[in-house]
């Protein structure tokens, strides 16, 4: 079953992402997103991510596609104006990519161009609202279409973000202008993955919960320092103590996925690990654990 | 007001290069309030400039620079060039009035308040099209970086701002002040902005 029947008929997602090569060549991350083939139903292709040049998300979804993988193609607003996004995004129709997600973007002192001129013409409420306008069969100045695309609309929420109330009512929002589904930022304990989950239920979309596996006391530090409340002091100190770190951020990630398996529509691996034991893992996901019928 | 910073000395002699008699002209109102390019600086500057092997002709304010009649009535005959503290727009009407060179001291950096003292903030992008009045009075098209008008993004973490982390991300403080007026701020139907109100160089036709 595909990702676009799953988001549909309420059956359990599983996305992962990854990023283009900074390059050209596709073949490495191919190959080493291959043993997921069968277990992954979508695979977000980032934009630019982190303000950090990469080949292009559109480019890169449609490699995907004619791999016989399932790409959501990421669009910013950080480095193209409406007109840029309009023809990408037209662009990506062209290409057969069904499955889009919209983000306002990180901006460009965060990145590695940092003298680079923002761009967001359009946030991510507006894309929202351009894409709905060309799947209406029209361009934002009111020119009619030659052949309208057709996508699954997905946005992100950000449950550490405040103030809360506008945050839920920008969420309300995004869903109102179609997005169907939901993916969160990275949570790390099973109490922040069920208020994401309920709020986002609540707006009418499809929660998908982000999760992003933990190698090392460094990149621990990192995620503390661009959001604090998200890593509990608990898994930091036994992370600390871990003879691998590496595995036990992996094995944690599994654990709070599993969990989310019990009352979630979706997870989302940021970061796809080891391939192989991922592919295991949601194996036994989908046949051997307690909540396999969601799948 | 307009927020200028000033240059460092030994940048601005060395563009004075080729000339021997100055005139300095500050500017009160928006160089001289940042305390970068009033009367103060400009006698600061020509002092150094002097002890530099300069001939001052010249130093003086015109209060606010930017107003073609006052800059009009100024005779800068013995001076070689002009050096002005005013800000971009002061600098370029004493260039477009008077036949002599004229190099700035100062860059010019944004329209901001002067409340802070020490700090001056951005306040106003003088996008063309202000909506503060539904935003408490508070511009998120200046104050985010990312000119959010629909609400904040998702980096607004303990209420900072994810691009400047000393900074509060702006949506929270507007949300305070809708907050302690008694209003909240409610989602306008999305639309796109009309940029083509910034394009530059802006004219604006007085019709009073």
């Amino acid at each position: 079953m595909n990702f676009s029947k799953k988001l549909n008929n309420g059956k359990f997602i599983i996305t992962a992402e990854i990023a283009p090569p900074r390059g050209i060549d596709t073949d490495k991350i191919l190959k080493g997103i291959y043993p997921l083939k069968e277990y992954v139903d979508a695979f977000n292709i980032t934009d630019n991510q982190r303000s950090m040049v990469r080949a292009s998300s559109v480019v890169m979804s449609k490699v995907l596609l004619d791999n016989g993988f399932e790409p959501i193609c990421q669009f910013t607003g950080r480095d193209r104006n409406r007109i840029g996004l309009q023809s990408d995004i037209l662009g990506a129709g062209i290409f057969g990519i069904k499955n889009i997600l919209v983000m306002t973007g990180d901006f460009p002192t965060l990145g590695d161009e940092q003298g680079a001129k923002p761009v967001f013409d359009v946030d991510s409420l507006q894309i929202l609202k351009m894409v709905k306008l060309l799947q209406e069969g029209k361009l934002i100045n009111g020119k009619e279409l030659n052949g309208k695309p057709k996508f699954n609309i997905g946005a992100v929420f950000n449950p550490f973000a405040g103030p809360e109330h506008l945050q839920i009512a920008k969420l309300n929002k995004k869903v109102e202008l179609g997005a169907k589904f939901i993916q969160t930022q990275p949570v790390y304990d099973i109490k922040t993955a069920k208020y994401a989950h309920e709020i986002i239920e609540q707006s009418g979309a499809v929660p998908i919960i982000g999760l992003l596996p933990i190698n090392s006391l460094k990149m621990a530090n990192f995620i503390k320092k661009l959001n604090p409340h998200s890593v509990p002091d608990s898994f930091l100190e036994k992370l600390s103590k871990a003879k691998d770190p590496y595995s036990y951020g992996w094995e944690y990630a599994l654990n709070l996925a599993q969990s989310v398996t019990e009352f979630g529509r979706g997870i989302h691996f940021m970061l796809v690990g080891k391939t192989e034991d991922l592919a295991q893992f949601i194996d036994y996901l989908k046949n051997d654990s307690p909540y396999n019928h969601k799948f | 007001m307009v927020v200028v910073k000033l240059k460092p000395f030994n940048e601005i002699l060395k563009i004075l290069n080729d000339y021997i008699r100055i005139t300095v002209i500050g500017c009160e109102i928006g160089s001289g309030r940042c305390m970068q390019g009033g009367l103060r600086e400009a006698k600061e500057l020509a002092q150094f400039l002097k002890n530099n092997g300069k001939e001052i002709v010249d130093v003086l304010t015109l209060g606010g620079t930017c107003i073609v009649e006052k800059v009009k009535k100024i005779s800068f005959k013995d001076t070689d060039v002009i050096v002005s503290l005013a800000c971009g727009a002061g600098t370029q009407v004493i260039s477009e009035e008077i036949n002599k060179p004229v190099i700035t001291g100062v860059s010019t950096l944004f329209i901001g308040s002067d409340s802070h003292k020490e700090v001056f903030k951005e306040y106003c992008i003088a996008c063309g099209d202000c909506i503060i009045s539904t935003t408490g009075s508070i511009c998120p098209i200046a104050r985010c970086p990312k000119s959010l008008r629909y609400g904040p993004c998702g980096g607004a973490i303990n209420k900072m701002c994810e691009v400047n982390n000393n900074t509060e991300c702006v949506w929270f403080t507007i949300d305070k002040k809708l907050n302690d007026i008694g209003k909240y701020f409610s989602f306008p139907e999305i639309d796109f902005s009309d940029y083509s109100f910034s394009n530059h160089p802006r004219r604006f036709k007085n019709e009073l």
